[in-house]
């Protein structure tokens, strides 16, 4: 057995979902990464964990290898530093087509302003969206690629306002209403499915891919530190626990030093408000 | 010699004035490269009005000014970014809210698939995006602030199938406004990057204006081929335009400037006054932004190295040999 890397002394609960993150895409394959959030997870799991993983982003780049002296990671999906060491550029149509709708995606990594139960996201609107309390920043490619690719993993900061018992909109739909829905309204089954939040890390109960099952979230993995109460109380339904509830092994230093050196201008590792 | 194809390069303000009319349905490309600044500044300050803005993530900068300035009255895409949020911090919340600013919402993949389909010739294209979505709920589709109604999509049975899919319209934009790396004087554009929906864009639209950072002897652009995004047949002007798309950015010319590409709703009419309607054409706004922030700003946006292909293509043939070959096969 190899020796356990130094754990950090210091880091946030953000710092930890990137970190959970980033190890949950080792092995993921050819992964689509989405705005914010995700290009930085993704940066870490390429150069720490998985350096096979396929990593693309919707404006037409697959397969980034990030160069040597990478200085940081990508700030937007379209960020020129993507263009240097990728395998591929080409356009929308090739991302978001070729590549997502021919079934060639096996995770996307994407963010949302609300997830709820059933795995589904909002990106468009608090409240109803023809009276909105407030607008988003709207679709981007966030609704195809949760329509379309293999397997969606959200990452959203752990607030109750945005784990909800069913989103205000759904954008970006996971099981949709339960088991059968996907089906039923034309997509195929799609998963494992995940979110991976500040606090924990949250699974479906579903064998394949939202054809069987209840299909709700449930707390698969904890945070060091992180209590199910305060779990609870940060979600908006009431969160079903597994029997063998995991406890994550917290960030190697070397983790939190690459995070960090990743975001130097703290582009993704500050709170946000409206992501 | 007769010249086998005229020239089509022309002054920004010359451009504008001939290919972009009012009311016209226009395409200026994705997120913050390729973005014709230059050329929608023009259109600003031409007083161009009633445009419909399309495609998935059209310059958030442009947005703001093209609705501000009163320009642009329409739009469908996949992103407002940046422009929504609520009363007193949106320019776009507060248009839309006095019945000013319509605007139906797509995707980045449901509008790049409209653009193929318009230049492909083709009425409609099915995607299994929005399937599961609440957009495909009567209320949704008819909501108040949109103009399409039921024009925006359908739900179809497939046809050999008969499974859910999902038919977008083809979406012809009257004109595209693109800014490349380089051309022809003929008008062939050659652009190299990720192009989000760029290709398809200017692919559909009826005119093209774009505007480079290099018009180059034809013969680069010939030696080349595969690096042409269009063809000169189907593009209308080249304006040639260093720093073109500045503030945004342009692979291997330079990256963009946030601190101007960003811009709050507080800040629209002073950036108006003093970058669009201020200045007299593009050349002014970037002596004017070296004036205002010194050239070492200017100097640190530019790349820091140059990243070249380390191995080059051939495209050679033996055209005589093939020739002669074709002529042995006949006897």
């Amino acid at each position: 057995m190899t020796p356990r890397a130094p754990v950090a002394e210091r880091y946030t609960r953000l710092e930890m979902m990137f970190v959970a993150a980033a190890r949950e895409m080792a092995g993921r394959g050819v992964i689509f990464v989405g705005m914010s959030y995700p290009l930085l997870a993704a940066t870490l799991a390429k150069l720490h964990h998985d350096p096979d993983l396929h990593f693309c982003t919707e404006q037409g780049i697959i397969d980034w290898r990030p160069p040597a002296d990478l200085e940081r990671a990508p700030v937007q999906v379209s960020d020129p530093i993507l263009n240097i060491g990728a395998a591929f550029l080409g356009d929308s149509v090739d991302a978001l087509g070729s590549l997502l709708m021919g079934g060639g995606t096996d995770l996307a990594i994407l963010p949302a302003a609300q997830v709820d139960r059933f795995g589904n996201g909002n990106t468009i609107a608090i409240g109803d969206y023809n009276r909105p309390v407030r607008w988003l920043g709207g679709i981007g490619g966030n609704m195809d690629a949760a329509c379309l690719a293999k397997a969606v993993m959200f990452l959203v900061p752990h607030e109750r306002r945005r784990f909800m018992q069913r989103v205000d909109f759904i954008t970006s739909p996971g099981y949709i209403d339960g088991p059968g829905a996907r089906r039923r309204a034309g997509l195929d089954p799609q998963g494992a499915n995940l979110i991976v939040t500040t606090l924990g890390i949250l699974r479906f109960d579903t064998p394949d891919g939202g054809i069987t099952g209840s299909c709700e979230a449930f707390l698969d993995t904890i945070y060091p530190g992180v209590t199910v109460e305060e779990f609870q109380a940060n979600t908006g339904w009431p969160v079903r626990i597994s029997p063998d509830l995991n406890v994550l092994e917290p960030p190697s230093q070397e983790e939190i030093d690459l995070l960090r050196r990743l975001d130097p201008t703290h582009v993704h590792l500050r709170e946000r408000g409206d992501v | 010699m007769r010249q086998e194809h005229p020239s089509k390069v022309m002054s920004a303000a010359e451009a504008v004035a001939e290919f972009v009319h009012d009311g016209d349905i226009l395409y200026y490309g994705h997120g913050n490269c390729y973005i014709p600044h230059a050329l929608v500044y023009e259109a600003i300050r031409q007083r161009k009005s009633r445009l419909d803005i399309v495609g998935g993530t059209p310059g958030t900068q442009l947005q703001q000014l093209l609705f501000h300035a009163g320009c642009a009255d329409r739009t469908r895409t996949g992103s407002l970014s940046g422009l929504r949020g609520s009363g007193g911090q949106s320019r776009v919340w507060e248009l839309v809210e006095q019945g000013k600013l319509r605007f139906d919402d797509y995707s980045n993949q449901t509008l790049a698939l409209m653009f193929m389909a318009a230049a492909l010739g083709i009425p409609f294209i099915p995607t299994r995006a929005f399937l599961g979505t609440d957009f495909l709920k009567d209320e949704y589709i008819n909501h108040p602030r949109g103009f399409l109604g039921q024009d925006k999509l359908r739900l179809i049975a497939d046809p050999f199938t008969g499974q859910p899919v999902v038919a977008l319209p083809a979406l012809r934009p009257n004109v595209a406004l693109w800014h490349a790396q380089r051309a022809d004087e003929e008008g062939n554009i050659q652009a190299w990057g990720a192009y989000a929906d760029g290709r398809w864009g200017i692919w559909a639209a009826e005119r093209v204006v774009i505007s480079v950072e290099e018009i180059v002897p034809t013969e680069v652009v010939r030696s080349d081929p595969n690096r042409t995004i269009l063809p000169a047949y189907k593009v209308s002007a080249v304006v040639h335009e260093p720093f073109g798309s500045f503030p945004g950015e342009l692979p291997g010319y330079y990256n963009q400037d946030p601190a101007l590409v960003r811009l709050g709703a507080g800040r629209l009419d002073d950036y108006l006054a003093e970058w669009v309607y201020g200045r007299s054409d593009h050349q002014d706004f970037m002596e004017h932004y070296v004036e205002r922030f010194g050239y070492h700003r200017l100097r640190g946006l530019l790349p820091r190295r140059r990243v070249q292909p380390t191995g080059s293509v051939d495209y050679g043939v033996r055209a005589i040999a093939a020739h002669e070959a074709q002529e042995e096969g006949k006897e």
